[in-house]
């Protein structure tokens, strides 16, 4: 029989497996398989084209990997541990393609809620946050939580009492956690390496070459950048730029006429269009304000505010705002629940409301959390009690969205935030400690336009 | 034994905790420390990568991540070291060659030793934010071998010397060169730039200041640029072979600023062979060099573009000031079209047709052509000559050439309307006596004006052409009845009915006219005005031609053509031989000038005076007596008796022409004042002069104080008053 020339054979555990080089070679170039197969290895140890190369691991387990580079898809059969499997595909460098093979492009209308993730406390968790390999992290009270893409926790984060506002993945290992400051001059914005779980990096904010003490709020992340909303104690109020890689302060947006941007609890950096959305919201404030910065240039491109506006008996407050960028609108929600959705084309727009439902009564022994908005390309998610709900965009109006899914899982309670990334989406529930994490099987659809 | 010695127990405690062999680590570090000693050694035949990758994993996974990086950092060093002692040790010229053999090694042996490390790579590295293992021995090989002491200046002085020595016209191994610099890139840009590239940049400096100061000192312009022109090539290529692209534009920066800017004005400034020489001798390659090596520096080209312009205005200034060339117009507008088409000449083939130098010349142009107040009169009477006999035998295209080269010209002009007016004049003469060349040459300009002036600026122009056709309509109409009614004896007429107003004639120069004559211009007059009731006939005498038959001794006939008062003239010896001056002017009646000047030519010129003058001088006096030149003699049957009449306007005329100008202008700078204040109903003084001198500029160069006196005018009219308040104000009244 003729073999080709590039089949090796590995002996694995004393299991022998013969495949190719290419298939291999398909772990990459940083793997430790085709560093082994790789010239350097083979031509220095002089083997015989013949001889097995060994490997002191577990052949069940290769055995799935093997298939896995050899089909790009992921198959665990019973009696495989997930967290093993992890294990050995980082011993051979194939992690990131496991991570890969496991779900697919987020889309909302096929997602499955694929774990739930049940902590040790009573609940009133602040806010969840998506990584951008899937991972996440939920703020409750002073401490923050991290789990890996693989839903491992990872070592917790206590932040000495101190309440978080908002946090946000720098990259997978490092996350930028927000806080209040304390007259000790702690507090503020500062970055932590989640695998070790250690303080890396504060964050200073100068005003006239001195240090001042912050308390940072909401935090968005660009390519190089991250962006801060910023409360010091004298006039230090605005927005704050540091460098990523420095982590240096590179700029200070200072309030001015545009609204409080100090009190912004929400930022979104807008990749497409290079703009930051800064919106001050009830209840930090008392009016709402939108605004897009361009930090190129430091200046107010498009701002949106009603506190001009006249208040007519349950005025509709605005309390979640997500500009969707790529069709020039932010989507706002108000205290009812309803969507509404403003041009940016256009200065001083009002908002189209998409609903006009008003409750006859608001019970008020009953703890109510506030809908909230997450934006993944043309899709929108919006949380309603204990669901969340899916629109689907089309391109240029979104004001025309179609509510396409509705998602709910029943255990937990009303929904106190969610986040997408990483092709997943995060519901976290208010009553217990408990979020969803939804993904996309491996199935891939195409949207038929005509 | 003793019973008094008590017996102790000793409970050995079970040990729970299965620890791992506490020399595990060191073990494990010896076999990874060993093997990295192998492969420095390339000795790794005998490894086994998996067992390597399996212990240095088990490291990490035991915690001992720090262990196994400190050690790494440690034995690479050492290595290094070694290697950097064996590079330092090697004889003068293989000391590139070892360092480049070592970065080869030393790069192989990084690989294999990252392969290992992977999972460190992986894991550790970025959880404690230390170097990953590629850059770290990137990092360590530039601190242990590129920048050791006694490393790091030999190095940058072996290269810089085999630069030099390239730049002298020495060969060197560029493939070496290439590998070195290329490994100093690799090793981060900081490093090239640092520890090469700004020495390197340092070095070329001092060498072509010294090299640039003695170019120039022995070299002419041409030569100089040659060789700077090739330096800054050779240094391009320097860069495309063996350095780091983005050090192109540096080196080009250091060879401009040495060898161009420093020497800029020097080079323009030389002495028969700079700019001005370039220039005059037309050397365009030259040129084209200079304006290309220039355009690298700031200021290169600005310093070209004004030594040209000052250049050009200073010969301009001469030319058009020169008072040999005020002799002859047409040569003096001949020498201005060569000029224009030499320096056109120059931009484009040597200035890439560069609009700043386009816009150069044309304000140079128009900076000296206006020097000199009678350039419209001669651009007019240039376009005269041409169209008189210039174009004679001359293809459509070329003449058309010449007329948009005479257009240029007149674009420069400042005083379009004075050159109007003597176009008007020159244009009547020749069409008065038939004198174009060409109908569609004379249109084709027309059109021209028109398009550069707009329609006022032809519409007389066009009304002389409609008078010249209607006239010949006019006398074929008149000849037939002529000849129907049978007068064979009486002279032949041929009248040109002119429209007052569209023709420059100067009124009441009468004379009186022979009956002869007389009799027939009244019939003219009769047939005229009964087809064409209401109008009014005038004859311009002056401006008339005459044939005339004449019989000398011996029997000789000739045909004298002359003007109408010199046929007046003539006609009088018809029956007197001898007349004095007084009686030809009581016959006469011609003004004085003319008729002295009609004399003078009938007189005064040798070979042509049918007359003859007592006493005989070149001028005439009001005391002289003419005589019938009974000898006249010539080879020819018609003689042409010119009047003498410089073709130049003499100084009273051209007062004259002047004044005409002037006065034309005052209408036109009130209409413009008028319709600006129509529209702006307030304006101060200053606005008003700078939008008159912007609507008129196309045409003229109004005077301020003449504005200010047509305002004043205009007051007096009361088109306009001043403000009761500011008095600087005007205001228009409807």
């Amino acid at each position: 029989m003729r073999m080709p020339k590039d089949v090796i054979r590995l002996n694995v555990g004393g299991k022998l497996f013969v495949t190719s080089s290419t298939t291999l070679a398909n772990a990459g170039s940083d793997s430790m398989l085709s560093a082994m197969i790789g010239d350097y290895w083979r031509t220095a140890s002089c083997a015989p084209a013949a001889e097995d190369f060994f490997i002191d691991r577990n052949p069940a387990y290769f055995s799935v990997l093997l298939d896995l580079l050899r089909t790009g898809e992921l198959h665990v059969p019973p009696g495989i541990s997930e967290r093993a499997l992890h294990r050995e595909a980082l011993f051979y460098g194939i992690l990131d393609h496991v991570r890969a093979a496991k779900w697919g492009p987020l889309d909302g209308n096929r997602l499955e809620c694929v774990n739930s993730i049940r902590g040790r406390a009573t609940g009133d968790a602040t806010a969840i946050r998506a990584a951008q390999d899937g991972g996440c992290c939920v703020a409750r009270g002073p401490m923050v939580h991290v789990y890996d893409w693989s839903m491992e926790e990872q070592t917790p984060l206590t932040l000495d009492y101190v309440n978080v506002n908002d946090a946000g993945f720098l990259n997978p290992q490092r996350v930028v956690i927000c806080t209040c400051e304390r007259g000790d001059k702690t507090g503020g914005m500062a970055l932590f390496n989640v695998k070790t779980g250690r303080l890396e990096h504060k964050y200073e904010v100068c005003h006239h070459g001195q240090q001042k003490n912050c308390t940072a709020g909401a935090v968005a992340i660009s390519d190089a950048s991250l962006f801060a909303s910023c409360r010091g104690r004298s006039n230090e109020y605005g927005i704050g730029c540091w460098d990523q890689t420095t982590g240096k302060l590179t700029d200070f947006l200072y309030e001015g006429h545009s609204g409080p941007l100090g009190d912004a609890c929400k930022l979104q950096w807008l990749p497409h269009s290079s703009m930051l959305m800064v919106a001050a919201l009830y209840p930090l404030s008392d009016d709402s304000f939108i605004s897009f910065l361009d930090m190129r240039s430091n200046s107010v491109v498009w701002s949106w505010t009603d506190a001009d506006k006249p208040i007519v008996g349950d005025e509709k407050v605005v309390m979640d705002a997500i500009a969707m960028d790529e069709c020039s609108t932010v989507c706002v929600v108000n205290q009812f629940d309803n969507l509404g959705f403003i041009d940016t084309r256009a200065s001083n727009q009002g908002v189209r409301w998409r609903d006009h439902y008003k409750p006859g009564k608001i019970s008020e022994a009953e703890e109510h959390c506030y809908s909230k908005l997450a934006v993944w390309g043309s899709q929108l998610f919006s949380s309603k009690g204990d669901s969340v709900y899916v629109f689907c965009t089309p391109d240029l109006d979104a004001a025309r969205c179609v509510q396409t899914a509705k998602l709910r899982k029943s255990e937990g309670g009303e929904i106190s935030d969610i986040s997408v990334g990483g092709e997943r989406l995060f519901v976290l529930h208010n009553e217990e400690d408990v979020f969803d994490v939804w993904e996309t099987s491996g199935f891939f659809s195409m949207t038929n336009s005509y | 034994m003793s019973l008094s010695k008590k017996k102790t127990f000793k409970i050995e405690p079970f040990k729970h905790k299965v620890e791992i062999d506490p020399r595990y680590a060191e073990r494990t570090w010896s076999i990874l420390e060993d093997a990295i000693h192998e492969i420095y050694n390339h000795n790794a035949s005998g490894l086994s990568f998996e067992e390597l990758y399996r212990n240095a994993y088990n490291m990490v996974l035991h915690k001992y991540g720090d262990k196994l990086y400190a050690g790494l950092v440690k034995t690479m060093t050492q290595h290094l070291k070694d290697m950097a002692k064996s590079v330092e040790g090697s004889q003068g010229g293989l000391f590139l060659e070892e360092l480049n053999r070592y970065w080869g090694e030393h790069n192989k042996a990084l690989q294999m030793i990252r392969d290992i490390l992977m999972y460190m790579d992986r894991t550790y590295v970025p959880n404690y934010n230390k170097t990953p293992v590629h850059e770290l021995g990137l990092n360590l090989w530039r601190d242990n071998v590129v920048r050791a002491p006694k490393i790091k200046s030999r190095l940058l002085d072996t290269l810089l010397e085999l630069v030099h020595s390239e730049r002298t016209g020495e060969v060197i191994n560029r493939g070496l060169m290439r590998n070195v610099t290329k490994m100093l890139m690799d090793l981060g840009p900081t490093v090239y730039h640092e520890d090469f590239e700004k020495p390197f940049l340092t070095a070329a400096s001092g060498f072509y200041r010294l090299e640039s100061q003695e170019f120039i000192e022995f070299c002419d312009c041409g030569d100089y640029l040659k060789k700077a022109e090739k330096r800054l090539n050779e240094e391009i290529e320097r860069v495309s072979h063996y350095l780091d692209s983005k050090s192109e534009a540096k080196i080009t920066t250091v060879v401009e600023k040495e060898m161009i800017a420093a020497h800029m004005n020097r080079l323009v400034e030389m002495e028969n062979s700079g700019l001005v020489s370039m220039l005059t001798d037309d050397r365009y390659e030259d040129l084209g060099r200079m304006y290309s090596l220039f355009k690298r520096v700031s200021t290169g080209l600005v310093l070209v573009r004004d030594v040209m312009t000052a250049h050009l205005r200073d010969t301009g200034k001469q030319l058009v000031t020169d008072p040999e060339r005020l002799k002859d117009p047409v040569e003096f507008v001949q020498r201005l079209l060569d000029e224009k088409d030499k320096y056109d000449k120059i931009i484009t083939s040597s200035f890439y047709n560069d609009k700043t130098f386009q816009n150069a010349l044309n304000s140079s142009f128009e900076y000296f052509i206006n020097l000199n107040a009678r350039s419209p009169e001669f651009i007019s009477l240039f376009v005269d000559d041409k169209l008189r006999k210039g174009l004679k035998g001359v293809s459509e295209e070329d003449a058309e050439s010449i007329l948009d080269k005479v257009m240029m010209l007149f674009r420069y002009l400042q005083e379009k309307d004075v050159f109007e007016k003597y176009y008007k004049q020159h244009l009547a003469k020749r069409l008065l006596s038939g004198k174009s060349v060409s109908d569609d040459a004379e249109r084709s300009l027309i059109v021209k004006l028109k398009t550069e002036c707009g329609y006022q600026f032809t519409s007389k122009l066009e009304s002389m052409f409609l008078d010249m056709k209607t006239s010949k309509d006019t006398m074929q109409g008149f000849n037939s009845l002529l000849a129907s009614s049978d007068n064979s004896d009486s002279p032949t007429l041929s009248v040109q009915v002119l429209t007052t107003g569209s023709w420059p004639t100067q009124s009441g120069a009468s004379c009186n006219l022979p009956t002869e004559i007389l009799t027939i211009c009244d019939k003219f007059k009769t047939y005229y005005l009964s087809t064409h009731t209401g109008r009014r006939l005038t004859w311009q005498t002056n401006m008339g031609t005459a044939d005339l038959k004449a019989t000398f001794s011996k029997g000789q006939r000739h045909e004298l053509n002359v003007s109408t008062y010199q046929m007046c003239i003539l006609l009088l010896f018809n029956s007197l031989d001898r007349m004095t001056y007084k009686e030809i002017e009581l016959a006469t009646d011609v003004p004085t000038l003319d008729l002295k000047r009609s004399l003078q030519s009938l007189a005064c010129v040798k070979g042509k005076n049918v007359l003859r003058k007592e006493p005989m001088s070149k001028d005439i006096s009001e005391d002289d007596v003419f005589v019938f030149n009974d000898k006249f003699s010539s080879k020819f049957y018609k003689v042409k008796i010119s009047t003498v009449a410089a073709q130049k306007e003499s100084e009273p005329e051209k007062q004259e022409t002047r004044q005409k100008v002037e006065e034309d202008r005052k209408p036109q700078i009130e209409a413009a004042i008028v319709r600006i204040m129509k529209s702006r109903r307030f304006l101060d003084h200053n606005n008003i002069v700078s939008e008159v001198t912007k609507q008129l500029q196309a045409r003229f160069l109004p005077n301020p104080s003449v504005i200010k006196k047509r305002i004043e005018s205009l007051i007096e009219r009361e088109f306009l008053e001043r403000d009761k308040v500011d008095r600087k104000l005007y205001r228009y009244l409807a």
